[in-house]
């Protein structure tokens, strides 16, 4: 997210408790905008959906298959959304932007293919018992959101971030409305709903980097050259996405907590709700992050790199170290305090929502579970952005892959443990990834200058 | 390339940038010297820069050299694993320790013994091998602590690579000590770094060291690098003092003093051209006792015959033979040319000597023979043969501003040509003499300021004018060279030497026999 800090330092500047406001709501909507956006649509078409002329299984099927959907298309475009990132900003730094374009056009082209010809499979042959229109709008979906990730990576390596967030907005006004208005066709009606939304948020990016950057090749493959691309980041991208949804996809598809809703998809009404919920308490962490490491990390990460280059004294250089962990360490304690705010609020309110939500209270222990968890998520992130600012790939590789394997043998053993065990898993392996993370983090910004000179 | 390579030699010769790849004064003395001595075997272990700073061979190579062998300094090639590294820490307080007692400018037995023990470790996987230097966490702490306490300049990174690159020669020469032929002795032709590596030879084969120094190394360095502009100097505007050399020059002024100690510390004899470089060698740290003046000398007969091909008059041309590049300082001879001209408007005054080494200057040097309105005057000859060249010169003329004791006034004086030249190293000696007998001679020609053109162009003219005085000193100079510089003198001084340490170095091989039949 390189770029958004001068936005937030300048609204930092004012030194106002407005300014403040401002810049950190910015940041929080910023960073978990999309994503806040499509569970608060989907949760949304739910409401409006239940109990009127269309079934409530109808409902239930179209909440999962748009999880699944959302699940599926981040975990198979993760890693060359990181890769591509990486390949914008090399190229913006040794300003060869031209180069961008006609990379996003490649992506684009073959992340459609493989999509395309993965989601005709899927549906041509694990959805015997629904109708071809389901089956095809389930593959034009699927195409149209993974295009949709790539198309977010390109205008955040933009630096685009507003017209990100209004694109979203729009496009998800338009999945309720067109949702609620087609809802007389039932399951198919709010798919095609979410497929109108999300076709029209996909335009709307699409206008903007075609308006925005003309170009006379519209599709090339240099970013697959072993010159610029690197395969750990690919690594890093899927391990994490695949970590994230490892403990959902087991709880769906484990007998005793899951049940089977639309073809091969199954949901886990136990699991899913409060960890929907305990994701929506994310946004103030998410924005304290942000701003933390947009704003101050970064400011200490240039002077020490600016330092080493330009020729500063080894006191300066060794203060830049310093104030770079000082930031890290600030960033984690804020993080944590804001998030068991937040946590408590949802603590507090909880009972309440599972009333209105019909769910049964036996399940809140699982919510505050999930609402550690989600705090812990927030820190490794910052920690995972860390060693991408430090260009560790090899530990971002280990790190990423240990919380994949912890999160899927953590919640293999709570599952056996029993319902009071639900959701340690996923906790317990972020907790650990955690604490490792921290500890490489520590290792290396006190070698830091060693590393950097001496083994350069 | 076709090198001739051997597995042994009597003398291995060290030869930092000069002999036969690189032509100049120093040169044709090794050229002369390795004839001198055809019962001899010589191998050339010669030490450059980088291999493209060279051209071809300038020298055919004597039959007398069995082995010739080329290393280059500044090609970084060895792609080191970039691994972290613990290092020894322990071994790094003790070149702490060395650094301190080097800046304390004493030379004690400990130092030494710090010095013998640290060359000891220099070898791959050693406590102090190049991989420690480079990437040991030990080393890095050294490094660190040691601009934290001395720098004074504010750029880490400068200082960083000022370090690593002023010291990553001395693994190269450590690797070429190791893999070296083995001689009887060692001759090295300067301190520096072929100086340095006679050193490292010398420790670990205990076979005899001979320096013979034409210039100071030292001193030539430092004029070198007060002109190299690629030392940065980091301090602001109010820090810099002009008193003050700036501190990475100073720091690398420094480091070579150092490498010419540990030469002078380690040779066996210790050879200067003349007095006042001999005395000078004594106060940068040559045990006096060691220490000897050889002059250069030049072959008679052969320039006897030059001389013969003079024609009666004196030609009205004043020639500099020499490279072209700023430590011969050619503008200063340029402008003193206007003012020959001015006098005898037919005068010539030629530039001998090769243009490839500074094309800048030479191009600066043009410039100026057109601004000064001197181009039907002055001519670039380019490289010459000395033998064809001298008979048409009148006056030779040195405008340097630093020399050692340079052959080409010795080889004008026996072909019959006087000298002008500035008051450098031992230039007044050879043109004024010294000591009572010497000055008995005569003077050769005359002796001016540096820098200075106008008192250069009259002195040239008024040898180029007035006859009596040309022919005296013409004659003065024949006088001299036939006295002292005679290459017969410097050959049995130079055999003398060479027979003394041949000696003992069977010695000290007799002895090792000894102690190894003993064990």
């Amino acid at each position: 997210m390189a770029g958004i800090g001068f936005e937030l330092r300048k609204l930092l500047r004012k030194d106002t408790l407005l300014g403040l406001i401002r810049a950190y709501t910015y940041a929080g909507v910023i960073s978990s905008g999309p994503w806040v956006l499509s569970i608060i649509g989907i949760l949304i078409i739910g409401i409006f959906s239940l109990g009127t002329v269309i079934p409530d299984v109808a409902v239930a099927q179209f909440q999962v298959s748009v999880t699944y959907l959302i699940a599926s298309s981040l975990v198979l475009t993760g890693g060359i959304q990181l890769a591509f990132t990486r390949f914008c900003a090399d190229r913006a730094f040794e300003r060869q932007e031209e180069l961008i374009l006609p990379n996003f056009g490649g992506v684009t082209l073959l992340v459609t293919a493989v999509a395309g010809l993965l989601g005709l499979g899927v549906a041509l042959y694990m959805f015997h018992a629904e109708s071809i229109l389901f089956r095809a709008l389930l593959v034009a979906c699927f195409v149209v959101l993974c295009n949709i990730w790539i198309a977010t990576v390109f205008l955040s390596g933009m630096k685009q971030y507003k017209a990100i967030l209004w694109l979203y907005a729009l496009g998800y006004s338009i999945t309720v409305f067109a949702a609620y208005w087609l809802r007389f066709l039932n399951l198919e009606g709010l798919l095609l709903g979410f497929l109108l939304g999300q076709v029209t948020l996909l335009t709307g990016m699409l206008v903007m980097i075609v308006r925005g950057y003309p170009s006379v090749r519209i599709v090339s493959f240099e970013l697959f050259s072993k010159k610029y691309l690197f395969p750990s980041l690919i690594l890093v991208g899927l391990f994490y996405n695949a970590g994230v949804w490892a403990d959902k996809v087991m709880f769906w598809y484990f007998s005793g907590t899951g049940s089977e809703v639309i073809g091969p998809l199954r949901s886990s009404l136990i699991y899913d709700i409060p960890v929907f919920l305990s994701y929506l308490s994310l946004i103030p962490g998410m924005a304290v992050f942000l701003v933390r490491m947009e704003t101050d990390f970064v400011e200490y990460y240039n002077n020490f790199y600016g330092a080493v280059r330009e020729g500063g004294s080894l006191s300066y250089i060794e203060d830049m170290r310093n104030q770079m962990v000082f930031v890290i360490r600030q960033g984690v304690f804020q993080i944590l305090k804001i998030q068991a705010i937040a946590a408590l609020v949802i603590m507090a309110t909880g009972a309440q929502i599972f009333a209105a939500l019909g769910i049964s209270e036996l399940y809140l222990p699982l919510l505050k579970v999930q609402l550690v968890a989600a705090a812990l998520q927030v820190v490794f992130l910052a920690i995972i952005n860390v060693f991408c600012y430090l260009d560790q790939r090899r530990m971002l590789v280990m790190l990423t892959g240990l919380f994949l394997v912890l999160n899927i043998v953590f919640t293999a053993i709570s599952l056996t443990l029993g319902p009071q065990f639900f959701g340690f898993g996923y906790m317990a392996a972020l907790g650990v990834c955690v604490l490792v993370g921290l500890w490489l983090v520590n290792r290396r910004m006190n070698e830091l200058e060693y590393v950097t000179f001496m083994l350069q | 390339m076709g090198f001739p390579t051997a597995d042994k030699a009597d003398i291995c010769l060290l030869l930092e940038g000069t002999f036969p790849f690189v032509s100049g004064g120093v040169s044709s003395w090794v050229n002369q010297m390795i004839r001198g001595f055809p019962e001899y075997t010589f191998a050339c272990c010669f030490i450059g820069s980088r291999p493209e700073d060279y051209g071809s061979m300038k020298y055919e190579l004597p039959p007398n050299v069995v082995h010739l062998e080329t290393h280059y300094l500044h090609n970084f090639k060895r792609g080191a694993e970039k691994r972290p590294m613990k290092g020894d820490t322990s071994a790094y307080q003790q070149v702490g320790k060395f650094h301190e007692l080097v800046k304390s400018g004493k030379n004690t037995e400990q130092k030494v013994a710090m010095f013998e023990s640290m060359v000891g470790q220099l070898g791959d996987g050693k406590a102090l091998s190049e991989d420690s230097f480079l990437r040991s966490r030990a080393s890095w702490e050294y490094i660190s602590r040691c601009y934290r306490e001395q720098s004074r300049d504010p750029s880490f990174v400068d200082y960083f690579w000022t370090v690593r690159i002023m010291h990553s020669p001395i693994w190269a020469l450590n690797e070429i000590a190791d893999n070296l032929i083995p001689a009887k002795m060692y001759h090295t032709i300067s301190t520096g770094y072929a100086g340095f590596l006679g050193a490292l030879l010398k420790r670990r084969t205990g076979r005899p060291l001979l320096l013979s120094e034409h210039g100071i190394y030292t001193k030539e360095r430092k004029i070198d690098l007060f002109q190299s502009e690629w030392i940065s100097d980091n301090r602001g505007l109010v820090e810099k003092n002009n008193a003050e050399m700036a501190y990475f020059r100073e720091k690398w002024v420094n480091f070579f003093s150092e490498l010419g100690k540990q030469c002078y510390l380690a040779a066996d004899e210790i050879v200067a051209l003349y007095e006042r470089n001999r005395e000078r060698q004594v106060t940068d740290g040559a045990p006096a006792e060691r220490t000897h003046n050889i002059p250069n000398g030049v072959d008679l007969p052969r320039f006897a015959a030059v001389r013969e091909a003079r024609g009666n008059d004196v030609p009205k041309v004043a020639c500099l033979i020499g490279r072209v590049v700023p430590i011969k300082d050619v503008k200063t001879f340029l402008r003193s040319m206007r003012t020959v001209v001015n006098e005898i408007p037919d005068a010539q005054g030629w530039i001998a000597g090769p243009q490839d080494e500074d094309p800048e200057y030479v191009k600066e040097c043009q410039g100026l023979v057109a601004s000064l309105g001197l181009d039907k005057n002055v001519t670039f000859l380019g490289f010459q043969k000395i033998d064809e060249l001298l008979p048409k010169v009148g006056v030779l003329v040195l405008s340097s501003i630093s020399e050692a004791l340079p052959l080409v006034i010795l080889e004008g004086f026996a072909a019959g040509v006087p000298t002008v030249s500035t008051d450098v190293g031992s230039c007044r000696q050879l043109i004024e003499g010294l000591g009572a007998e010497d000055e008995a001679l005569g003077k050769a020609g005359d002796v001016v300021g540096i820098a200075d053109p106008e008192a250069l162009g009259k002195a040239v003219t008024r040898l180029l004018t007035d006859r009596p005085a040309w022919d005296a000193a013409q004659q003065a100079g024949i006088r001299r060279v036939e006295a002292l510089y005679t290459q017969e003198l410097m050959f049995a001084s130079y055999r003398n030497l060479y027979e003394g340490l041949m000696a003992k170095s069977a010695e000290s091989v007799a002895e090792v026999g000894k102690l190894k039949g003993h064990s």
